[in-house]
């Protein structure tokens, strides 16, 4: 296998109307195989969130990391996620998520520190455009000087690669603190002593709509890479669909790390 | 009993256990961390399992490379800082 380059590929969109917490986690499994598979050429996807969600990592301790009575009294869905990494807390208005489905050669030879920052490189050269100077904070931020924008994820499945990132663009702290357990140890190489401090969204640095920090984002994308408009094949809903009822909606699957 | 252990220059590393007849059970690893394939998971919690609670560091650290099959990829996580997790849930435990 040859290492091929971002513009080796015909890249492809995806951005449609906001669905579910647990259909996002599924689309992300069909697509990376569907990808894999060489039926479907790489792809951006931007999510639209129907719901608020708590997303937790594939590795991640549902007590440990969730306070499942505070969830559910702000009426937040809990759902797992497919890669490591660590719980997200969403709010459809407030997050920027992404994933790229992208087959493996196009990493070949990076170390995972490498193979992270390469995925987002295109986002840091956005968030430049908009203003705001960030950077790769290994092993899977982006930060800036007021603190942290976003957190990727990657996983791989036969020839593919999936990189998935969740930004803030603004962040109600106390409800998160609320539902999340953020433990002390967690903080404890970050140097910073309050959770909420750690996360500086996109809004207070831009002052734009979270539409239009997209819209750049897709710009950028485009003009570096190459991008072409695309929707989710019927095939790929339907299977994306009977998982998001099926195992992504299982409590076998949300309580796999218990 | 809990143990977590912040890698330096990794992830998050949890380790939930109890203790019978003085040999490690009940034995699970979380956090924030990336594992592939996800299978082995159960590889390190089963290694671990049955571990006399006396064992040191260096010993935990050695079951859990052993167990492993060589396809494995940590990332943020390590052999040594789940045996690390491990060690800090017994002695909290033990402090209690």
């Amino acid at each position: 296998m040859m290492r091929t380059d971002w513009r080796d590929h015909d890249w492809q969109l995806i951005h449609t109307i906001p669905q579910s917490p647990s259909l996002h986690m599924a689309l992300d499994d069909v697509l990376t195989y569907e990808v894999g598979a060489g039926r479907r050429k790489p792809t951006l996807r931007i999510w639209e969130w129907a719901a608020p969600a708590v997303v937790i990592g594939r590795f991640q301790s549902l007590r440990n990391e969730v306070d499942a009575a505070a969830a559910q009294r702000h009426g937040i869905q809990v759902v797992r996620r497919v890669s490591g990494g660590g719980a997200m807390f969403i709010e459809p208005g407030n997050t920027i998520t992404y994933s790229i489905y992208a087959p493996q050669s196009l990493v070949k030879g990076l170390s995972f520190q490498e193979a992270y920052a390469f995925f987002d490189a295109w986002v840091l050269q956005a968030l430049a455009e908009l203003g705001i100077k960030a950077w790769y904070q290994p092993l899977n931020d982006i930060t800036s000087e007021g603190g942290k924008i976003a957190g990727a994820a990657q996983v791989h499945r036969g020839g593919a690669v999936l990189h998935h990132v969740t930004m803030a663009y603004d962040i109600d702290a106390t409800k998160m603190l609320d539902v999340l357990r953020i433990g002390r140890e967690k903080l404890s190489d970050k140097g910073t002593a309050s959770a909420a401090k750690r996360v500086d969204p996109l809004r207070s640095q831009t002052g734009l709509p979270r539409e239009a920090v997209i819209e750049r984002m897709v710009a950028t994308f485009r003009r570096l890479h190459g991008l072409s408009d695309d929707i989710v094949r019927p095939d790929e809903q339907v299977r994306a669909e009977e998982l998001a009822l099926g195992k992504f909606s299982s409590d076998a699957w949300l309580n796999d790390v218990a | 009993m809990h143990g977590e252990y912040k890698m330096p220059g990794g992830k998050l590393v949890v380790i939930d256990l109890d203790v019978r007849d003085g040999r490690l059970a009940k034995v699970q690893l979380s956090g924030d961390f990336f594992l592939e394939p996800d299978s082995a998971l159960q590889i390190i919690n089963a290694a671990l399992e049955g571990q006399p609670e006396q064992a040191s560091e260096m010993a935990l650290a050695n079951v859990v490379r052993d167990a492993l099959p060589p396809d494995v990829m940590m990332y943020g996580l390590s052999p040594e800082a789940i045996a690390v997790a491990v060690r800090r849930a017994l002695h909290r435990e033990a402090e209690a």
